[in-house]
């Protein structure tokens, strides 16, 4: 057999009529007419996208500001422009998706476990092509520290992008809080960048990196919980 | 739906009229209880009318609806797994729809011939058979790639054709497959 043959199998299969109670379509459109008012459709994704990056700049440049610019004055100009902008791309990216997560039918480039290694990778990339100081100390505890503040930083993104992107409507909420922890985490990276002058190898490539994924994972985490208080109601 | 959500009743119900029967069947061949696909239309509807100012016009409207439907319809399935204490993935839902049809006779139960692939597959065929919708449609509204739900298609068909031409099945009369 042929996949036409197939095709056409099933496409007389499928015309087959299906009838619905005229009183249960009825029903439906009496409930929803009684609360029938114009509503304002959200904006186009880039604006949406757009407003996300400016708010985890805004969040990560006011987290560097309390605790200083220390790191960026220590970056030559050669090192500033991939991390930043490397930062800049991936913050795009995944602002996207997060639109994407919280619109229902949007178009998915990429699955949100796919994106996070993309972006965990592309981090990993550039700050081994960047730092090639491979002597460690204080590894842990300077990393916890390092681990700690991105995270805390992460937190106040992720409300107030939730707070620009409140109107939509998850379809799969871990998705979305994966995606969106992972875009919070971005901020915190960014804020680590402008603030902190280890540039041990190690150091930026494990603890400043294991921002993103921790933050994802937390934020996959709050979807579940709201998921399963949701079900619970 | 532009006019739906500016508020004018007639397109609501135009649109109740026209969605409504598909989604219904898309939930039938799920359940395969009527009462359970009812109540699901009618709870899809309520949170289609809850979250309308996500859908942005001139975007494609079909896998908008379906990407709903598709959130209530696992919702419910989870619930009713919790009850009975059978948690399984969508993946291994029950085979609802009748067994695959024998012999040679005409077909025309879709779920019938269905049977016999994942659910993953059944419902990207279904989306594009019975909803008309398209490759890119389906992947938006299943929230895949592309690439993803040509696999799944071109798996489906590979299914198919192997158990077609076991069962020797034809089209029928009005076919007329060789």
């Amino acid at each position: 057999m042929k996949d036409e043959e197939v095709d056409e199998v099933l496409e007389k299969a499928s015309r087959v009529a299906h009838e619905v109670e005229p009183a249960l379509l009825e029903r439906v459109a009496h409930s929803i007419h009684a609360s029938l008012r114009p509503v304002r459709p959200l904006p186009p994704t880039w604006v949406l996208t757009g407003g996300l990056v400016v708010i985890c700049a805004a969040v990560a440049v006011a987290g560097a500001a309390r605790t200083g610019f220390h790191g960026i004055a220590k970056l030559s100009l050669w090192e500033r422009v991939p991390i930043f902008s490397t930062l800049g791309i991936l913050a795009w990216v995944a602002g996207k998706e997060f639109v994407g997560e919280l619109i229902p039918g949007s178009r998915h480039r990429v699955r949100p476990g796919v994106l996070l290694i993309i972006v965990s990778v592309a981090l990993l990339a550039v700050f081994a092509l960047l730092f090639r100081n491979y002597r460690t100390e204080h590894f842990i505890s300077a990393g916890i520290a390092c681990l700690l503040t991105g995270l805390l930083l992460a937190i106040p993104a992720a409300f107030l992008s939730w707070l620009l992107l409140r109107r939509g409507f998850a379809v799969n909420s871990v998705s979305a809080g994966l995606v969106g922890g992972a875009l919070a985490g971005l901020c915190g990276v960014t804020m680590l960048e402008l603030h902190c002058v280890n540039f041990e190898a190690l150091h930026v490539l494990v603890w400043h990196t294991a921002v993103v994924p921790v933050s994802a994972a937390a934020g996959a985490l709050v979807g579940w919980a709201l998921r399963s208080r949701s079900k619970l109601a | 739906m532009a006019r739906y959500q500016a508020g004018d009743f007639a397109a609501a119900t135009a649109l109740v009229e026209r969605i409504g029967p598909q989604l219904h069947r898309f939930f039938i061949a799920q359940f395969s209880s009527r009462a359970d696909a009812d109540d699901l239309l009618q709870e899809t509807w309520l949170r289609i009318h809850r979250v309308r100012h996500t859908y942005r016009p001139g975007e494609p409207v079909l896998p908008w609806f379906y990407a709903i439907a598709r959130r209530v319809r696992i919702d419910h399935y989870r619930k009713a797994s919790r009850t009975t204490a059978r948690e399984r993935s969508l993946e291994e839902l029950p085979n609802v729809a009748a067994t695959f049809p024998r012999g040679d006779g005409e077909v025309d139960d879709l779920e019938a011939l269905l049977a016999p692939l994942s659910e993953s597959q059944r419902e990207v065929i279904r989306m594009m058979k019975v909803a008309g919708m398209s490759l890119e449609e389906v992947a938006r509204a299943t929230s895949c790639s592309v690439g993803s739900v040509k696999q799944k298609v071109h798996r489906a068909y590979q299914n198919l054709r192997e158990k077609m031409s076991v069962m020797g099945l034809k089209k029928g009369p009005s076919g007329g497959l060789p």
